[in-house]
C-alpha cells in the first residue's frame, strides 16, 4: 500500500516542495528505510517516527517492509522537519488513516519519542512554499502555528501525533493556537539613560535618519558601547513589508521569540569578534544566513571592530555596498538578504590608552599599525559617520538627564519620510565649501560622495528646503579622523 | 626621476654652520632641486619622539609652520612622530624643510613617509652624509642628528622620553653652541621627562615660536585670520582657546547644540584655527 504526504524542504531561506512516499509492503526481509538524500537528523527520523506511532497508541507496521522515499531524490533533505509527514504517511500507507485525508495538506514537524509535535525552524518558508502550491491548510507544531498564518495559510495546529491522526480522521479540529504577537515586546534600552555625550547622541539620530554606517571610536569605557545599543530604539518600525522579510529570516533560523512569531522592530545583532566568516555572513554546507543577514533591516553591531579576523570584516563589504550575501557551495548559489546598518566601535590603539588624557599609550608604532591596518581604506571609506569618543570629565557623568529616545525617533521617522520624498538641491555655497574641503582636507572622491550623504541627511533633519553650507560643515566633522589616515 | 647631487665640503657653498662642526662631513648627498644655498640659511631643527602624544604632533606641526612662515627653514629627521610632524607644518605654510636621513637619500626611510620626503624634496631637500644605497642603521642615527644640530642655529625639542635620540641632538647642538629650546611638557608624562630634564638643565622653556624667531633675530610675520567666522565659530574658537577640549565639552561650554558645534568646528578646521588629536580639539597657534 502507498501513501503521499506534502512538506517542504529548506533551502537557504527558500522552500521547495518535498512529496514524502511511504510504502508498506511484504517484503522478504522485514525493515525501515528512508532513500532520497536524507542527512543524519533525517534518518535518525526513523526512530522518533517509530516511538511516536507506538507512543500514540497505532501500530508500527510489524512484518512489513517500510520504505519512506522522500522526492525529488536529488535535492538534499536537512532536519527533522519530516518526522510528523513521514509518520502520517506511514500510518496512512498501513490503512490507519484514510489515504485522500492526506490530500490538500501540508505537513511540518519534529516528533518526541511519546509522540507529542516538537517546533522546527523555517515554519513560514514551508507556508510559503504551500501557499504557492494552492495548499491551504499546514499541519503544524502548535507552536509554529501563528508563524505559518503569516503566510495566508490555514495553520491545523497540533500538539500531539495523535491529534494529528484524529484531525484526519476527521474527529475534529484541534483548538486553535493563540494570536500572533500576543506578548509585548521587552522595551528597547532608552537614550535618556546616556548623560552627556552630546556628539554621540548627535551622531545616532543621522545614522538612524539616513541609515548610515557609523564607526565610534575611542578609549574603553567612553560610552560607546552604550549608546550603540540604544540605535534600535530610535529606527523607525518596519513596514509589514519588512517585518515579514526580517521574519522569513529568523524563523529559518530558528529565533523567533515563542509567542511573538513576528518580527515587528528592527533586529540588533551583535556577533562576538571572535565569529568565523561564514558565522557572519552566512554559509556552512546546507547555507545558512549569517549574522549579517540576521540584521537585515536592523542594526549589525561589531563591538572592537579591529578584533575580528580581517577576512570576516572583508566580507561584509559585498553586503554592505549591495544590500545581499551570495554564498555559493557545490549544490549551488545562494543569496540572502543582508540590507543592515553597520554599527562599529574600536579603541584608537591596541591597549586603548589613546585618547584618554588620564593614561599613556604603550603601544609600538609596529602594533599600532598593524591594528589599524586591520581596518582596510575600503571598509572605513563605508563608515559614513565616524566619531571620536575621548574619555568624558567627571562634571559629563553628572550632567542633567537628557532626551529620551521616543521624541528622537519621531524626528528620525519625520526625515526619512523627507528623504524619501526627492533629493533637496544644494546651495552654492554648500558646493563651494565641499569644494574647498576636498583640496584642503585630505577627502578622496568617494569621501566627498559620503559627506554629500551625510549633509542630505543633517538637512533632512532640520527640515531644510535645501542643503545649506552649515550642514555640509557639520557632515565634514563625522569625516574619518587624521588618526586613521596612514601617513 | 629625482635628481640626486654630491656637495663636497670643499665647495663654497657648502653650508658654513655646518663646516664649522667637530667631525662634519665630507660631503652631503642632496636630493630635490631647491638651490643648494637654502642650507645656508637661517635654519631652526624641530625634533622628538617617534611614538608622540596628541599634544606633541600638535606642538610640532605648529611650530613647523609657523617658523616657515616666518621664513625659516626647518631642518628635522624625518622620522614619525614630531619630525614628520614639523616637515608637515612646514609644507603647509608653504615653507621650505629640509630632511636628513641616516641612510641614502635614496631610500624612503621610514617607509611610510616615502611621500612626504617626495613632497619635501619638491621645494627643500633630503639630504644625507651617505651615499645611495646605504641602509638605515641604529648607530647612524645619532650621526645624522650631528648634522641635524651642525644645519641648524636652534634646535627645538618637542617631546622626549628619558632616554630619546632627540636628546643626542641636544647635546650635538650644546657642544657647537647652538641654542637649545625645549617644549614644557606634563610631568606626569613619560614623553615629557627627557624635555622637562632639558630644561632643568638650563635649555630655553619654549613657551611661543617668537621665542625662537627672537632668538634668531627674525621678526614673525602676523597671520591674520582671513576669513570671516560665523557667530558660532567665533563662540566656539574662544572656548577651545582655553583649553583643549573634547566636542561634548564644547558643547556645553559653548551652550551651543552639537550639530552647530560640529559644523563651527569644520569650519574653523578649513580656515587653520583648530587642530584635532583623537578627538580633543585645540587652537591652533599661539594666541
Amino acid at each position: 500500500m502507498l501513501a503521499r504526504a506534502l512538506t517542504h524542504a529548506l533551502v537557504g531561506l527558500d522552500s521547495r516542495a518535498v512529496e514524502v512516499e511511504a510504502h508498506v509492503h511484504t517484503g522478504r526481509v522485514p525493515g525501515f528505510g528512508i532513500v532520497g538524500l536524507a542527512d543524519r537528523a533525517c534518518q535518525e527520523a526513523k526512530e522518533r517516527v517509530r516511538s511516536g506511532i507506538t507512543s500514540a497508541e497505532l501500530q508500527w507496521p510489524k512484518d512489513r517492509r517500510t520504505t519512506v522515499n522522500l522526492a525529488p531524490a536529488g535535492l538534499r533533505k536537512e532536519g527533522s522537519a519530516f518526522d510528523l509527514p513521514i509518520a502520517l504517511a506511514i500510518l496512512a500507507a498501513s490503512q490507519q488513516l484514510p489515504a485522500e485525508a492526506l490530500g490538500g495538506h501540508a505537513f511540518v514537524g519534529e516528533l518526541a519519542l511519546d509522540g507529542r509535535v516538537r517546533p522546527v525552524h523555517g515554519v513560514l518558508a514551508v507556508a510559503e512554499g504551500a501557499r504557492r502550491l494552492g495548499v491551504e491548510r499546514l499541519v503544524c507544531p502548535a507552536a509554529c502555528a501563528a508563524e505559518a498564518a503569516l503566510a495566508g495559510v490555514r495553520p491545523i495546529p497540533v500538539r500531539h501525533l495523535a491529534e494529528a491522526v484524529a484531525y484526519l480522521r476527521g474527529d475534529g479540529e484541534p483548538e486553535p493556537a493563540p494570536p500572533p504577537n500576543g506578548r509585548p515586546r521587552p522595551p528597547f534600552a532608552d537614550l535618556a539613560d546616556v548623560r552627556g555625550q552630546e556628539r554621540g547622541r548627535r551622531a545616532l539620530e543621522l545614522a538612524a535618519a539616513g541609515a548610515h554606517n557609523v564607526l565610534l571610536a575611542g578609549p574603553p569605557g567612553t560610552g560607546k558601547t552604550m549608546l550603540s545599543h540604544r540605535l534600535p530604539g530610535i529606527l523607525p518600525p518596519l513596514t509589514e513589508q519588512q517585518c515579514l522579510e526580517v521574519t522569513r529570516i529568523h524563523s529559518v533560523a530558528g529565533l523567533l521569540e515563542p509567542g511573538r512569531p513576528l518580527v515587528t522592530e528592527p533586529p540588533f545583532r551583535r556577533p562576538h569578534h571572535t565569529s568565523s566568516t561564514a558565522a557572519i555572513v552566512g554559509g556552512g554546507p546546507g547555507p545558512r544566513p549569517g549574522e549579517a543577514s540576521l540584521a537585515h533591516r536592523g542594526v549589525l553591531f561589531l563591538d572592537e571592530l579591529p578584533e575580528f579576523a580581517r577576512p570576516a570584516l572583508e566580507a561584509l563589504r559585498q553586503p554592505i555596498e549591495d544590500g545581499t550575501v551570495s554564498v555559493a557551495r557545490v549544490g549551488g548559489r545562494l543569496i540572502f538578504p543582508a540590507a543592515f546598518q553597520l554599527v562599529g566601535t574600536m579603541n584608537l590603539c591596541p591597549c586603548g590608552g589613546q585618547g584618554d588624557p588620564a593614561a599613556d599609550c604603550s603601544c609600538t608604532p609596529q602594533r599600532l599599525a598593524a591594528f589599524r591596518d586591520k581596518l582596510s581604506r575600503a571598509l572605513l571609506d563605508r563608515f559614513d559617520l565616524v566619531i571620536l569618543m575621548p574619555r568624558s570629565r567627571a562634571a559629563e557623568l553628572s550632567a542633567e538627564p537628557s532626551e529620551q529616545s521616543d521624541p528622537v525617533r519621531h524626528r528620525v521617522v519625520e526625515a526619512r519620510v523627507r528623504l524619501a520624498d526627492a533629493c533637496p538641491p544644494m546651495s552654492t555655497g554648500a558646493r563651494g565649501l565641499l569644494d574647498r574641503a576636498v583640496e584642503r582636507l585630505p577627502l578622496s572622491g568617494r569621501g566627498r560622495a559620503r559627506v554629500a550623504r551625510v549633509s542630505q541627511t543633517i538637512a533632512a533633519l532640520a527640515g531644510a528646503e535645501q542643503i545649506d553650507s552649515e550642514h555640509v560643515a557639520e557632515a565634514l566633522s563625522y569625516r574619518p579622523p587624521n588618526e586613521f589616515t596612514p601617513v | 626621476m629625482s635628481t640626486y647631487r654630491r656637495l663636497c665640503r670643499s665647495d663654497a657653498a657648502f653650508p658654513p654652520l655646518l663646516a664649522r662642526i667637530h667631525g662634519p662631513p665630507d660631503a652631503l648627498w642632496l636630493r630635490g632641486h631647491a638651490p643648494v644655498e637654502i642650507l645656508s640659511r637661517p635654519a631652526v631643527a624641530v625634533v622628538g619622539a617617534r611614538s608622540c602624544s596628541g599634544y606633541g604632533s600638535h606642538v610640532g606641526r605648529v611650530l613647523g609652520r609657523e617658523l616657515a612662515a616666518a621664513g625659516v627653514v626647518v631642518v628635522s629627521g624625518l622620522a614619525r612622530g614630531i619630525d614628520g610632524e614639523a616637515h608637515r607644518g612646514a609644507l603647509e605654510a608653504g615653507g621650505t624643510t629640509i630632511a636628513v636621513l641616516g641612510c641614502g637619500i635614496d631610500k624612503d626611510y621610514p617607509q611610510r613617509h616615502a611621500r612626504l620626503a617626495a613632497e619635501i624634496a619638491a621645494t627643500g631637500m633630503v639630504v644625507s652624509e651617505y651615499e645611495c644605497g646605504v641602509d638605515p642603521a641604529p648607530w647612524r642615527f645619532p650621526a645624522r642628528n650631528r648634522i641635524v644640530a651642525g644645519l641648524t642655529r636652534a634646535v627645538v625639542i618637542v617631546e622626549a622620553r628619558e632616554r630619546s635620540g632627540a636628546l643626542i641632538t641636544a647635546d650635538f647642538a650644546l657642544d657647537e653652541g647652538r641654542e637649545v629650546f625645549a617644549v614644557p611638557g606634563e610631568i606626569t608624562s613619560r614623553l615629557s621627562v627627557g624635555t622637562n630634564e632639558l630644561i632643568r638643565l638650563g635649555a630655553t622653556p619654549l613657551t611661543k615660536t617668537v621665542d625662537v624667531l627672537e632668538e634668531l633675530g627674525l621678526v614673525p610675520t602676523v597671520a591674520k585670520p582671513t576669513t570671516r567666522l560665523t557667530p558660532a565659530a567665533e563662540r566656539v574658537l574662544s572656548v577651545v582657546r582655553d583649553a583643549s577640549l573634547g566636542l561634548d565639552e564644547i558643547v556645553r561650554a559653548s551652550g551651543i547644540d552639537a550639530g552647530a558645534v560640529a559644523a563651527a568646528i569644520s569650519e574653523l578646521e578649513l580656515a587653520g584655527l583648530v587642530g584635532d588629536t583623537a578627538g580633543l580639539f585645540r587652537a591652533a597657534g599661539g594666541s
